[in-house]
């Protein structure tokens, strides 16, 4: 086999499991309005994951593929292209198409009927083929350019119902906040490219890269670029404070918030800095580190009171991201990775359970003519008798959320948890609140899934109760059920491990990780599984008494709990903080143009006609032309600073020319 | 030579002078027969850069095509885009634009002469192989020569491009159109 | 022959001219003519280094290519400038603002 399968037989075969999607998505975007039916998305889908698959066994921590090709030349810097496979990309390139899939043929089902399916496939087509591009790129360029558009593809998606007013500003906000990451991106390539003169991984981050190489490179300049690419991971990936975007994401179809907002493109942040990780120093590491303990707790925090059965999930991902980002941000990529793996099964599982039950809700809605809201989850409630199915999936999503023995989260988390202890011994006291962050937002997670669980599918049949009438419920449809059975499978232990309770034996791990770090060295391999374990239980205990049981001991007010489910007023703190000065501002200049340059213009216009009857050809050619120039030019410069909410396309040339030129002035003549 | 020179500054003069008095001008068409003017010293001024093929196809297409389909759609157009001519044949100058554009010519001009004083180094290796087109030769042979050979892949997809250009702006221009 | 240095000048002033039409213009053909200004000037900057150039001809052959483009986008744009009309009822570029935010 060795020899039959060759080198560049595997990279062909990396290609054209990249290359299908991309063929799908033609096929949809040529084909015409009659072109509906998914089967060319799922059958490129399926192609992707069988040739990826076959390429994981027969590639795995063995050799690392490259082929690359000169794309154009700047100068004497040529750019290249071409593909990179290796352990990383070999995971990423088997869980794209792997949670994909399911998604794909969930969608059938859960899309049914609905206008827009020709679009919806070809968006999600061209979504993988972004993605899986992403995983496999060589350079940061063309790296960068998959992820823009993942970025697109993803806008498109969130506005895919575009006649709700809810999911037009959603997309806007998703893309605008993904702006400022991609600038981060931006500025990370330039810095790179000007200290290197390349953007190929291999010859950057490899074994005897550039980076690696001692005196390369200025210092300060590599941690901007570290910082930079962290920034682009942080809205990517939505880490506090830049994580708005994501639940609000949440106005797309389920299908592809599983897919895209939970399992895939959101892990993208994590890749990248996966990918770039030999870049980054002590002091970009701890902010990785702050920032993604900070985002998991407080997301953790704010899932605990919401109500929307997605947002649930949503603000579940952030807090989950953000003990991947602890993962990088302490040197464990293979942790980190293991974890986007595992969450993106169980994850992705929770939303097509959810997105099950809010399309029986909806069914129920339109028959009955209600006028509720089908994702709020106080009025579900009783669902575990009649959709029984969509019940135990859920409990074993929720298990592997919460870190629950048997579990694949349970393996992911105990080794980040473990993990981060060890990290935080070795460096100062202080940095312990770290690992004690993520252990109190371990516990929170364990509370608002079995919360979301228990208020879903125990208690009594809240909406018939609420509307008087009863209300049957039924099963989710096959199709719906066995995408979900199949990402339950990856739920479990079996596929990670054969041992259910060490994750040291992890295969993942061990080709991801130095060996050396997956010794069982100290106590904490021991202690922190048993204690988290033992904490989440309890909580789980009382969410049930609480949710379940119906023994509801608080308020369901207060302070706290207003603080938590208004998202720590973040939203508005935006909208004040940002939103509101900048108009303010802009407001205040238009104003001092009125009113101070105006008049002041006024006044010399006044005295110079008084004084120059007699230049009146002059006046009014040359110094009326120049009066009102000031004017003009003060206003201009006022309109730009307004940025540009006349919509005066001249005016944005020549706001634009004038920065050129100055950057023209400023590179050549000072 | 003088003669040569003569006539070149003198097409220049055109070129440019009539370009200016386009802008400042308000009644569009005139500024539009000015156009027509610039173009053809342009053609003239291709000629004295030894492109003489270049300078037919800039009478042909530009002149004889992009000028007359302005023309056809500014008459085409309804009465209102006519009546633009407002008091004075000259608008005020707009001063903001005028500065941005003086200073972009500025520099412009500034590194062009820089250029030309120290020629790159290709040029004055072609100066001294003699590689430079001299009146005599014939270009439009070497023109056709390359355009079939080195520059075949180009030519096709101009070709092809310009042929979805025309279905693209005949599709638009279509009356009652899906707009 | 001509010295370089004035083809390039005189290229130069057509496309400040050409620029300023287009960032002033109130009618949407004149900054159409503008765009065609600064496109000819480009030309001429082609043809005035294409004479150093016998062996590639590039000068020449895109100088033809940069025509002939300039002649599609021109086809196109008018087309687009006669739509735009029918919607707004107007041809001032300042007028066409519905996309601002």
């Amino acid at each position: 086999m060795e020899q039959f399968i060759t080198h560049k037989v595997m990279l062909v075969l990396a290609l054209i499991a990249v290359i299908a999607p991309f063929l799908a998505f033609l096929t949809y975007a040529l084909g015409g309005k009659r072109q509906k039916s998914g089967v060319v998305s799922t059958v490129a889908i399926a192609i992707s994951l069988l040739l990826s698959l076959f390429l994981a066994i027969s590639a795995w921590n063995r050799e690392l593929l490259h082929v690359r090709y000169d794309w154009f030349t700047i100068g004497t810097n040529t750019v290249t292209v071409g593909i990179l496979v290796n352990n990383l990309s070999l995971v990423m390139l088997v869980l794209v198409p792997l949670v994909a899939l399911p998604v794909h043929i969930y969608s059938f089902s859960y899309m049914k009927g609905d206008t827009g399916l020709r679009r919806y496939w070809m968006y999600l087509s061209l979504f993988c083929f972004a993605m899986l591009g992403l995983v496999v790129a060589d350079s940061l360029f063309l790296l960068y350019m998959c992820w823009e558009l993942v970025g697109f593809a993803s806008y498109l998606l969130i506005g895919f119902w575009y006649e709700r007013d809810a999911a037009i500003k959603a997309n806007k906000k998703a893309f605008l906040i993904n702006r400022l990451g991609d600038l981060g991106f931006l500025i990370g390539l330039a810095i790179l490219f000007s200290e290197f003169g390349t953007w190929d991984l291999a010859q950057l981050f490899g074994h005897d890269g550039l980076i690696a190489k001692e005196g390369g490179a200025d210092a300060s300049y590599l941690t901007w670029a570290g910082l930079a690419f962290f920034l682009a991971a942080m809205a990517k990936s939505a880490q506090f404070p830049l994580h708005i975007w994501l639940p609000d994401a949440m106005e797309g179809p389920t299908a592809v918030s599983s897919l895209i907002h939970a399992a895939t493109m959101v892990a993208a942040g994590v890749f990248l800095l996966a990918r770039v990780s030999p870049l980054f120093n002590d002091t970009v590491l701890m902010t990785i580190a702050t920032v993604g303990s900070i985002t998991a707790f407080v997301a953790a925090s704010i899932a605990l009171t919401q109500r929307d059965i997605k947002r649930v999930l949503a603000f579940s991902t952030i807090s989950q991201l953000g003990f991947m980002m602890v993962a990088i941000g302490i040197g464990q990529i293979g942790t980190a990775i293991f974890h986007l793996v595992t969450h993106a099964f169980f994850k992705c599982l929770l939303f097509l359970c959810a997105g099950a039950v809010i399309h029986e809700i909806q069914h129920q809605k339109e028959k009955h003519k209600l006028q509720i809201d089908p994702q709020d989850i106080g009025l579900m409630g009783g669902l575990r008798k009649t959709m029984p199915s969509t019940f135990v999936l859920s409990l074993i999503g929720a298990a592997a959320l919460a870190g629950l023995p048997l579990t694949a989260g349970y393996l992911s988390k105990d080794a980040l948890l473990i993990f981060a202890f060890e990290w935080a011994n070795y460096q100062a006291g202080f940095w312990v609140f770290i690992p004690l962050l993520l252990m109190i937002a371990s516990g929170m997670t364990a509370f608002y899934i079995a919360r979301w669980l228990f208020k879903i599918f125990y208690g009594q049949n809240r909406l018939s109760l609420s509307i008087g009438k009863a209300i049957h419920y039924h099963e989710a449809p096959v199709l719906m059920r066995w995408p979900m059975v199949l990402l339950a499978g990856c739920c479990l232990f079996f596929v990670f491990s054969y041992n259910p309770l060490v994750f040291e034996d992890t295969w993942l791990l061990n080709g991801l990780e130095r060996t050396d770090l997956l010794q069982r060295v100290n106590i904490y391999h021991t202690v922190i599984p048993a204690a988290i374990n033992s904490v989440s239980i309890v909580l789980i205990f009382l969410a049930w008494r609480w949710y379940a049981k119906g023994k509801y001991p608080l308020k369901g007010s207060g302070m706290l709990y207003d603080w938590s489910y208004h998202q720590y007023g973040l939203n508005r703190l935006y909208e004040k903080g940002v939103v509101k000065p900048l108009l303010f501002v802009s407001g205040a200049l238009y104003r001092f143009d009125v009113k101070i340059i105006d008049g002041l213009v006024l006044l010399v216009a006044n005295l110079v006609e008084l004084s120059g009857r007699l230049a009146a050809w002059v006046d009014r050619y040359v110094l009326d032309g120049a009066v009102n120039g000031v004017g003009n030019l003060a206003q201009g410069i006022g309109m730009l600073l307004r940025n540009g909410r006349k919509g005066k396309v001249q005016r944005y040339l020549l706001g634009m020319l004038i920065v050129f030129l100055l950057m023209i002035i400023y590179a050549n003549f000072i | 030579m003088a003669i040569e020179l003569f006539v070149f500054y003198f097409l220049a003069f055109i070129a440019v002078g009539s370009a200016a008095l386009l802008v400042a001008m308000r009644n569009i068409v005139r500024s539009l027969f000015l156009f027509f003017l610039t173009l053809f010293a342009l053609a003239g001024l291709y000629v004295f850069a030894l492109a003489d093929f270049v300078a037919l196809a800039q009478v042909i297409i530009y002149v004889g095509g992009v000028l007359v389909l302005m023309l056809f759609a500014f008459m085409l157009s309804n009465k209102t885009l006519l009546n633009d001519v407002k008091e004075g044949t000259f608008g005020l100058p707009r001063w903001p634009a005028l500065l941005v554009v003086i200073l972009l010519g500025t520099i412009m001009g500034y590194t062009f002469l820089q250029f030309a004083s120290a020629p790159p180094q290709w040029i004055r290796d072609a100066e001294q192989e003699n590689r430079i087109i001299t009146t005599t030769d014939n270009t439009v042979h070497y023109l056709g020569v390359n355009t079939m050979t080195r520059y075949l892949l180009p030519f096709e997809l101009v070709s092809v491009f310009l042929m979805m250009a025309l279905m693209g702006a005949a599709h638009m221009a279509r009356k009652g159109g899906k707009s | 022959m001509i010295p370089l240095d004035h083809f390039l000048i005189v290229s130069a002033l057509l496309f400040a001219i050409g620029l300023y039409a287009t960032l002033t213009k109130k009618n949407t053909i004149m900054v159409l003519v503008g765009v065609e200004l600064m496109i000819n000037a480009s030309v001429l900057n082609l043809v005035a280094f294409g004479r150093y150039d016998k062996v590639l001809f590039g000068g020449q052959v895109f100088a033809l290519f940069v025509i002939v483009l300039a002649a599609a986008s021109v086809a196109v744009a008018l087309g687009i400038v006669l739509q735009v009309y029918r919607h707004f009822k107007s041809v001032d570029p300042t007028d066409f603002d519905s996309l601002k935010d």
